[in-house]
């Protein structure tokens, strides 16, 4: 435990000295300290109180917390190598923020969840708008207006627990009966944590986010950030047995990231969307009790979806335009082939790490959630095959930050291979639903929806109303039983 | 009867602000109704800390029963965050108005795709 302490420590302190100067060595020291630490507390610690009096800090160290720790730290490596050249405060931030998501994972309580949960928000709106790319400044802006939001909401539900339970402890929540006041505040801090999450109709603020960040910080954002308020929503929900909750709002980013993934045209945003829709797999594990399938996949899509924001984005650079039809033939052969690798990879393809993990998360679901991921993987595959004619190679390129996430998500997939039985009848199935989106793409692409866009106002309605109906469907759920 | 009073100010105060934040549409407005939402949520964690004739949760200011100390801590916590993002908030919407001569989310959202 006190290795993961100093591992944090110095992740904050190293990150404040660097907005001094020497942004990017500091990052790296604080990388080190950091995998030292990892290597130290591994496998893992009991549930600690930190601090004087009846009120302590609470931090444990579960699979959970490691798995995002490791991840968390490939994710710093690669940025600090797609980046290195970049001077200023962005080495900082981009530390301080990595510190934050490595003490939000260790958290078990509800106060700690929320300082970590607005820290990681902070550093972000200032990330997504580095540089004041064209529309990054506005898309931070909507980031911010729907998180604070979402924490307001989320400060409304604390108060409600505490007054009605005495506590903060998230161990100490889950033996308390229900009571009108406690479900009420479980559903505003598990609304508050959606809106932090990206979750459908509540945070929508994500694809644009995602969209207009800097390609690094989309990778780091998509990769690991949208992910805390996913763990967030797990630690809650797994207190107050709210798993349902969950696995329904996993149904619906699941399937509206995918929609509007299919028909977008836009590069970034489509990655964007198609994160959405894989955070759909993560609320499924987690609601259905599959947390370590799921936080395998997390694993997995941060690698593969930093490959694929750092490919985009050197081809968008060198193409000058973001529309996905005016990309083709603009990658080096090497940024091509890692971004194919992370086609493959997301597309759930065998054997790679998308594969592994939704075959791992599969395992413990229900039958209807299995359809429900067939469905979701053979979308995807489809949605992806608009990617396809970026593979068409022109030349050399360099590789920088993919020279970390290849090796550690060949890795990934060669543990899981190793540690998952996965039968013939899987890669069947995998290979199938790729297939049959392969198949589906052309006919996809004629259909032509209008789908809604996604505006601010329409984003605060959306935030509002899925915190009324994710209350109201718990008070349901929890009062109507007795 | 100072709780009550409390809480439900504070939950006038958010519903209040939330409303502001969705209907208005110039970014200053929006953030004023973020801002005095926050000020709401501040009063209701005070308000659920407290207790009939409690006083203030200091050392030695006297016997008696005291109000309970944590949300104040809490409080004070959230408040320095909301300060924090408030001010961010405002730089940004200085730039965009700079660029664009208007605070009208509507035509920002038209202009900044």
């Amino acid at each position: 435990m006190t290795a993961a302490l100093a591992g944090v420590a110095a992740y904050l302190v190293l990150g404040t000295l660097a907005f001094l100067g020497r942004g990017r060595w500091l990052g790296a020291a604080a990388w080190l300290a950091g995998a030292g630490a990892l290597a130290a507390w591994a496998p893992g610690f009991p549930e600690t109180a930190l601090g004087p009096g009846p009120w302590p800090i609470r931090l444990a160290g579960d699979p959970v917390a490691l798995a995002f720790w490791g991840l968390a730290l490939v994710l710093h490596a690669a940025v600090l190598w797609e980046e290195w050249g970049r001077g200023g405060a962005f080495h900082a931030l981009v530390t301080l923020l990595v510190g934050t998501t490595l003490a939000l994972v260790l958290s078990r309580d509800l106060f700690n969840l929320y300082v970590c949960l607005e820290l990681t928000s902070l550093l972000s709106f200032l990330l997504v708008g580095y540089g004041a790319r064209p529309g990054a400044i506005w898309a931070s802006l909507q980031y911010l207006l729907l998180t604070t939001a979402g924490m307001i909401l989320y400060l409304f539900g604390l108060g409600l627990v505490y007054g009605e339970t005495g506590t903060l402890a998230l161990s100490e929540l889950a033996g308390v009966g229900p009571s009108p006041a406690l479900v009420v505040g479980a559903g505003l801090l598990l609304s508050g944590a959606a809106v932090k999450g990206g979750v459908f109709l509540l945070g929508l603020w994500l694809p644009r986010a995602h969209g207009r960040a800097p390609h690094a910080i989309s990778a780091l954002l998509s990769g690991l950030v949208v992910k805390m308020g996913i763990v967030a929503l797990f630690r809650i929900s797994s207190a107050l047995g709210s798993g349902p909750i969950l696995a329904g709002l996993g149904v619906l980013t699941g399937l509206g990231g995918l929609i509007y993934a299919l028909w977008e045209v836009d590069i970034k945003y489509f990655l964007a969307f198609s994160t959405a829709s894989q955070l759909g797999y993560l609320l499924l594990g987690f609601g259905l009790g599959a947390p370590l399938g799921a936080t395998l996949y997390a694993v997995g899509h941060g690698l593969f979806k930093a490959l694929l924001f750092l490919g985009a984005g050197k081809a968008l650079e060198s193409a000058g335009s973001r529309r996905i039809p005016d990309l083709a033939g603009r990658l080096g052969w090497p940024v091509a082939l890692a971004l194919g690798l992370g086609i493959w990879s997301i597309s759930g393809l065998p054997p790679l790490a998308g594969f592994v993990a939704k075959g791992a998360l599969e395992a413990d679901l229900p039958a209807w959630g299995r359809w429900l991921l067939l469905a979701i993987g053979a979308g995807t595959a489809a949605s992806f095959a608009k990617l396809l004619p970026l593979l068409q190679p022109v030349g050399e390129g360099r590789l920088k930050g993919e020279l970390v996430l290849i090796p550690a998500l060949v890795a990934l997939s060669g543990w899981g291979l190793a540690s998952f039985h996965l039968t013939w009848a899987a890669t069947g199935k995998a290979v199938a639903a790729a297939a049959l989106g392969l198949i589906l793409y052309p006919l996809l692409r004629r259909a032509r929806p209008r789908l809604p866009r996604l505006t601010l106002d329409r984003a605060v309605l959306g935030l509002l109303a899925g915190t009324l109906g994710l209350t109201l469907a718990l008070v349901w759920s929890r009062l109507s039983v007795p | 009867m100072a709780g009550p009073v409390g809480l439900a100010t504070a939950v006038g105060l958010a519903g209040l602000g939330f409303f502001v934040l969705a209907v208005r549409r110039e970014l200053i407005f929006k953030l004023l109704g973020l801002h005095v939402a926050s000020g709401g949520v501040g009063l209701f964690l005070v308000a659920t800390g407290h207790r009939p004739g409690g006083i203030a949760p200091i050392l030695g200011l006297g016997p008696g029963p005291t109000v309970d100390p944590l949300p104040q801590a809490l409080v004070l916590t959230a408040i320095v965050i909301h300060f924090a993002t408030l001010a961010l908030a405002l730089v940004y919407v200085i730039y965009l108005t700079e660029r664009h001569h208007s605070q009208d989310a509507h035509r920002l959202e038209r202009e900044e795709e």
